[in-house]
């Protein structure tokens, strides 16, 4: 079976004044269905620039990422837009709410924008908030809520479309340790019951522990995988055949 | 995304900034608002103009006189011809022409049952009384085969006194503005008795029957009399003959009016020249083109549609000129909206960025910021309007009196406001919101949505 997210040869640079700046190096990466990965690494490794591009919200510069077989670089803007809309969710370190909209509604807009009835959307955001524990705090404005709120809020927002894969870029970086790791079992819980891949970049060793695999980067490129379940150092020399086992 | 979902989007983000949105508003308010009072000053100032010249006279009728001939810069180019029966049948050849009227006109004393008073008499066919737009209030036109029968105008009976009355103005006490309405049916089927005194000092009374009365009080007609032009030409006849006895050349009482302008040289040879022709045109957007043959025949034309034409010519470019600063002050406006469309993408950087990346297409943000700045215009000129017609009110209430006293009419005001300008006023204002946000919503979408979230 094809991977669910294939990447070949990836390759992002990105030109400042007279400095070319390589984010990303000839990164080769597939990510199964259903898999939770981990994208760990220092500060400036290019895991965030990885992220983007995988999500069709960047171009490569080079190299090519297919999802579910179907090539993201082909893609024209309107149908990219529906598929993010489909198939993804998005978290972010900043939750990056509408401060105007209040939770419910935060979590609605990526339906309104699929042209979903508001009973329907509204009915499936109000589930989730519940499940998600903020049952109480459905009509609070962001700046009203706490920063685990907050993140909760951003995690229905990103599984109210019932997605395929959800994207989360340091999603914990802003919480303390405990809230962090209620977060993170709340996260895991969800996607492993909803069957979502999720691939998370972090740079904190503790939270790659959620992980099924961790990828480490280094300068935009990929040093090592391994799987965290069995606890198995994989080398880079044999990163392919890694990619196939799990 | 859905339309409805759309509006409700962009009614939300224009309403998070109540004060600046408000104030957007203002300025597309005031914009329309000047553009629509503007207009309607321009517009009610053609209304008035032009009920003012109906109550001159008939649009499809030209008059054309003896007299000096003008080129169009007003420089005499000398006498006109004569107008005889040559004239007539000239005239009567230039296309859009209905029909031709010669008249004669004198003036002479009048008896009328027990009031008497000074008279124009008017002669004309009296076949073609029908076809100038005349019209009875009382009784009937004139007639082919009338004789002595006379249609006199609605006022004639306010020139005429009885003796009680001239003993009244002689003592001074006689009240002229005692609204007294004299009733002008009164004159119906009377005898009309006219005195004229020929060069010779020979007097003569002819007898003519009031068959109608003459509707509406325009100036033209209302304060003469019509017959059949047959009778006027024997009495004219009668009047320009004999010695020229005692004095002068006229008889204080009668005066040849075409034959005065005419000048003494030529006048033997004039004598039977007519007073002035009317013309019938087939409609009011004829009326110029004959007007103008008719000048350039070398005859003297004049028409109320002439000064018609000259007056809304003046009237269009008042209203250029009014309409001019109200669009002036809705551009103004549109800048205003750009501005806040602009300063607001600027606040939601972040924000449009997070929205594309849940999947936003660009039309919908491109349409989401089209809509905030349409949606600023329709406000604001619905309020304008509003606003408008409660400015309007207010000037006719304050300049109504004077033009009513003018003309007669309170109800007409100087502001019109016709619902086609409302209407026009309400789709321009939108459609300068809409080309205020075009450039904001163009810059909304180039925003790329990475460098709107990544992190500080
Ligand atoms: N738009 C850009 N223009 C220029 N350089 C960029 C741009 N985006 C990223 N970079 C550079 O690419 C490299 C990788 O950035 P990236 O954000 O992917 O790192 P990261 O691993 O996510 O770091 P962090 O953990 O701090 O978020 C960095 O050197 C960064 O400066
Ligand atoms: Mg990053």
């Amino acid at each position: 079976m094809a991977a669910l997210i294939e990447v070949k040869g990836l390759t992002k640079k990105y030109r400042v004044g007279q400095e070319i700046i390589t984010a990303l190096d000839h990164v080769d990466l597939a990510i199964e269905e259903g898999e939770l990965l981990c994208i760990l690494g220092a500060s400036g490794s290019g895991k965030s620039t990885l992220l983007h591009v995988m999500s069709g919200l960047e171009r490569p510069t080079r190299g090519e990422v297919w999802i579910k077989g179907v090539s993201l670089l082909k893609m024209k803007e309107r149908k990219m837009a529906g598929f993010r809309r489909k198939y993804m969710g998005f978290i972010f370190q900043s939750y990056n709410l509408i401060p105007t909209l209040n939770a419910l509604e935060n979590v609605t807009l990526p339906l309104l924008f699929d042209g979903v009835s508001k009973k329907t959307r509204e009915q499936r955001a109000y589930e989730l908030l519940v499940q998600l524990g903020l049952k109480k705090r459905l009509k609070n404005k962001p700046t009203e809520l706490s920063g685990g709120q907050q993140q909760r809020v951003s995690i229905a927002r990103a599984l109210v479309n019932n997605p395929k894969i959800i994207f989360a870029d340091e999603p914990t970086g802003n919480l303390d340790s405990k809230t962090t790791e209620e977060i993170m079992t709340l996260l895991r819980e969800k996607v492993k019951k909803f069957g979502v891949t999720l691939i998370m970049v972090t740079h904190d060793l503790e939270i790659a522990k959620f992980a099924d695999r961790v990828v480490n980067m280094r300068d935009g490129k990929i040093i090592q995988i391994s799987h965290h379940q069995h606890n198995q150092q994989v080398s880079l020399e044999g990163k392919f055949a890694a990619d196939g086992s799990s | 995304m859905k339309k409805f979902d759309l509006i409700g989007l962009a009614r939300r983000n224009l309403w998070r900034r109540k004060l600046r949105t408000i104030l957007t508003v203002l300025g597309v308010l005031i914009g329309t608002t000047s553009i629509v009072v503007m207009l309607s000053l321009g517009i009610g100032l053609n209304n008035s103009q032009r009920k003012m010249m109906e109550s001159w006279g008939s649009l499809t009728t030209i008059r054309i006189m003896q007299g000096m001939v003008f080129d169009d810069e007003g420089n005499p180019q000398g006498q006109s011809k004569s107008l005889n029966d040559d004239a007539v049948a000239e005239i009567r050849g230039i296309e859009g022409v209905l029909a031709v009227c010669p008249a004669y006109e004198l003036y002479g004393d009048v008896r009328l049952g027990r009031k008497s008073g000074g008279l124009s008499l008017i002669g004309i066919e009296p076949e073609l009384m029908g076809q100038l737009e005349f019209a009875p209030s009382h009784g009937r036109l004139l007639e082919k085969g009338d004789r002595n029968a006379v249609v006199v105008g609605s006022k004639v009976i306010e020139g005429l006194f009885d003796e009680a009355e001239r003993r009244q103005m002689e003592r001074g006490t006689f009240d002229f503005e005692s609204g007294e309405e004299k009733d002008p049916g009164e004159m119906m089927n009377q005898r009309l008795a006219l005195t004229v005194e020929n060069m010779g000092g020979k007097r003569k009374t002819y007898n003519f029957m009031v068959v109608g009365v003459l509707a509406g009080d325009d100036i033209e007609y209302s304060y003469q009399a019509l017959a059949p032009i047959e009778e006027v030409k024997r009495i004219r006849h009668f009047s320009l003959t004999g010695q020229s006895g005692g004095g002068g050349a006229f008889s204080p009482n009668v005066m040849d009016l075409g034959g005065a302008k005419a000048g003494r040289g030529r006048r033997e040879d004039q004598t039977n020249d007519y007073s002035y022709i009317l013309v019938k045109t087939a409609g009011v957007e004829h009326t110029p083109a004959v007007s103008q043959q008719i000048k350039d025949l070398g005859y003297d034309s004049w028409s109320v549609a002439d000064a018609l034409e000259g007056i809304e010519k003046s009237s269009r470019t008042v209203q250029a000129v009014l309409g001019g600063i109200g669009a002036v002050t809705l551009l103004v406006a549109a800048l205003g909206i750009t501005n806040t469309m602009i300063m607001s993408i600027y606040e939601r950087t972040k924000e449009i960025g997070i929205m594309k990346v849940i999947g936003a297409t660009f039309s919908d943000i491109y349409l989401l910021f089209l809509v905030e700045a349409g949606l600023i215009g329709f406000v604001g000129g619905l309020f304008g309007i509003g606003f408008s017609y409660g400015i309007s009110k207010i000037i006719n209430y304050f300049t109504g009196s004077f033009f009513g006293m003018f003309w007669g009419d309170e109800s007409m005001g100087i502001s019109l406001i016709p619902p086609w300008l409302a209407l026009f006023a309400l789709l321009f204002a939108v459609l300068v919101g809409l080309l205020a946000g075009l450039y904001p919503a163009y810059r909304a979408v180039r925003l790329s949505p990475i460098s709107a979230i990544r992190n500080e």
